[in-house]
């Protein structure tokens, strides 16, 4: 099912019913329920919940959730915020490009933890699962959740940048909307420009973690407030970054994003941005400033990936090789300085530290963590586990 | 004697290597520990990506010699196994035999950096 958004669901353009079967076996859809085609995909039928859509043929399991004496299959809803109408897919779990996606159980009413991810790739995977559809992540929660992830694109969510989209007031919004929108007046702007440009403005003047969120579930409507908890990576913290000369503000936009973005865009980013490197004790004050900031408004507890700091891959005999501090050139020694201070950070704050690098040691991470960021499914599936333990402690 | 700098096989899932840096030149005295080249790895090279899975490396002189050929500049795609480079153990020694064996190397994974080939604004 999907639906075009009005209030209560503000911006969200998506709102999809999965239905999780409680037993497995063979699915066999209703041929009269569905006339196929675009009459599948756009046509709109009356939700009665006496219509049967579809039988399962049970296997000789039992069910898969261990719920014994029913055969309702459970709810899992699914929302999102649309980048753009336009940029869209006809099939799946939230297709599309979403700035903002989330997904909960439907069918209770309980109260329940809101995760909010605003981690990089290494999160995502772990929050939204292979078919970014969040799947994973509710087959491995035992209670109920809201899980919400936000797009990192073009973007890099580090932590100057999410405090300063916190701290921002409409003058603010509207002076970066002036300065970007004259980039774009060039006489150069592409479509890539303009597209990279939107996705930009719409990150840099909302602030994902100032929102609340409505839950429909099989009881009604309820008010979710602001996320209970916030997922950061800490992959996501560069130790250079882009400042805007004259408003000020933090940027960091990855190579592979900057592909994206047209000639007017390329131009604005190099002469209205300097480089501002960061020191590992610059990262330590933009995390404790965001923490303390982000936490003091709307009580929210943070948990930040490490990074994983022994590839394998590498065959060194001797470090004289190289310049010290060895932090500036080493990825893994880089990772290693990054996750010290991030336990020297976890014992001066509520923080809790999921440990991708302990993790990538029991696992192998030249196997499951072959680039040092991206990870297999069962890496993938061991961080979930400690996400949503720290989740259920909340 | 000869001896053969390869595009290394640092990891197994690797097809080729992106020359990113070049540090050494032909003709240069390779000492232990001297810089050589630095390599970008993308793991997803077949299709552009949103986020594409790249690794950086140093390859660094494990033993000394002298670097008589040097087939690698800053952008080149080298496949797994291609000889990057010729050094001879003694200054004059001709070049044209078969190498003995592999340069000694150290490997280690680097941070991107500005004097990449990936890191330089191209059209």
């Amino acid at each position: 099912m999907r639906l075009l958004g009005a209030q209560p669901f503000a911006h969200e353009r998506a709102l999809q019913v999965a239905f999780a079967p409680r037993i497995g076996g063979t699915l066999r859809i209703n041929a009269a329920e569905s006339g196929g085609g675009f009459l599948t995909l756009l046509g709109v039928t009356d939700w009665n919940p006496g219509d049967v859509i579809a039988h399962i043929e049970p296997s000789e399991a039992g069910p898969v959730d261990g719920t014994a004496g029913t055969d309702a299959a459970r709810l899992l809803l699914l929302a999102g915020r649309r980048m753009s109408w336009a940029v869209d897919v006809d099939d799946g779990l939230l297709p599309g490009w979403h700035i903002r996606a989330r997904a909960w159980w439907g069918d209770t009413n309980d109260e329940r933890p809101t995760l909010l991810s605003v981690g990089f790739c290494d999160a995502t995977g772990v929050i939204r699962g292979e078919t970014a559809g969040f799947v994973e992540m509710f087959e491995a929660a035992t209670f109920p959740a809201q899980v919400v992830h936000v797009s990192e694109h073009p973007a890099t969510p580090c932590a100057p940048f999410l405090l300063e989209q916190f701290l921002r007031t409409p003058a603010d919004h509207a002076a970066i909307a002036a300065d970007l929108t004259q980039a774009l007046s060039s006489t150069a702007t592409t479509s890539d420009d303009l597209i990279f440009g939107g996705a930009l403005l719409a990150q840099l003047t909302h602030s994902p973690m100032r929102d609340t969120y409505d839950l429909l579930t099989s009881t009604g409507l309820r008010r979710q407030k602001h996320a209970d908890a916030i997922l950061l990576s800490l992959g996501a913290e560069a130790r250079s970054i882009l400042r805007h000369r004259t408003l000020g503000y933090s940027l960091q936009i990855l190579a592979h994003d900057l592909r994206a973005a047209g000639p007017a865009m390329r131009a604005w980013l190099a002469s209205s941005f300097e480089p501002a490197p960061r020191s590992f004790d610059d990262i330590r004050r933009d995390y404790t400033r965001l923490m303390d900031t982000v936490g003091a408004a709307t009580g929210a507890r943070f948990l930040i990936l490490n990074r994983m700091s022994t590839s394998g891959r590498e065959d060194i005999a001797s470090y004289a090789a190289f310049d010290a501090p060895l932090g500036d050139t080493l990825a893994n020694v880089a990772a290693k300085e990054m996750n010290l201070m991030l336990h020297e950070l976890a014992d001066e704050r509520d923080l809790f530290i999921v440990d991708v690098d302990a993790a990538a040691a029991d696992l192998g991470g030249a196997a499951h963590v072959p680039d040092g960021v991206h990870q297999s499914a069962a890496m993938q599936a061991r961080l979930r586990t400690s996400v949503l333990e720290v989740l259920a402690r909340l | 004697m000869l001896l053969e700098l390869k595009t290394p096989q640092i990891m197994p899932e690797m097809k080729e290597a992106r020359i990113e840096t070049v540090y050494a030149r032909a003709g240069q005295a390779l000492k232990v520990g001297d810089r050589i080249l630095d390599v970008s790895i993308d793991l997803g090279s077949a299709f552009q990506q949103n986020c594409p899975p790249i690794s950086y490396y140093r390859l660094v002189a494990r033993e000394k010699g002298w670097l008589r050929e040097l087939n690698a500049a800053p952008g080149d795609l080298r496949a797994a196994g291609d000889v990057l480079a010729r050094v001879s153990t003694e200054p004059d020694e001709p070049v044209d035999a078969p190498a003995d064996r592999p340069l000694r190397l150290a490997t280690a994974g680097i941070l991107g950096h500005p004097m990449m080939w990936s890191a330089k604004p191209r059209p």
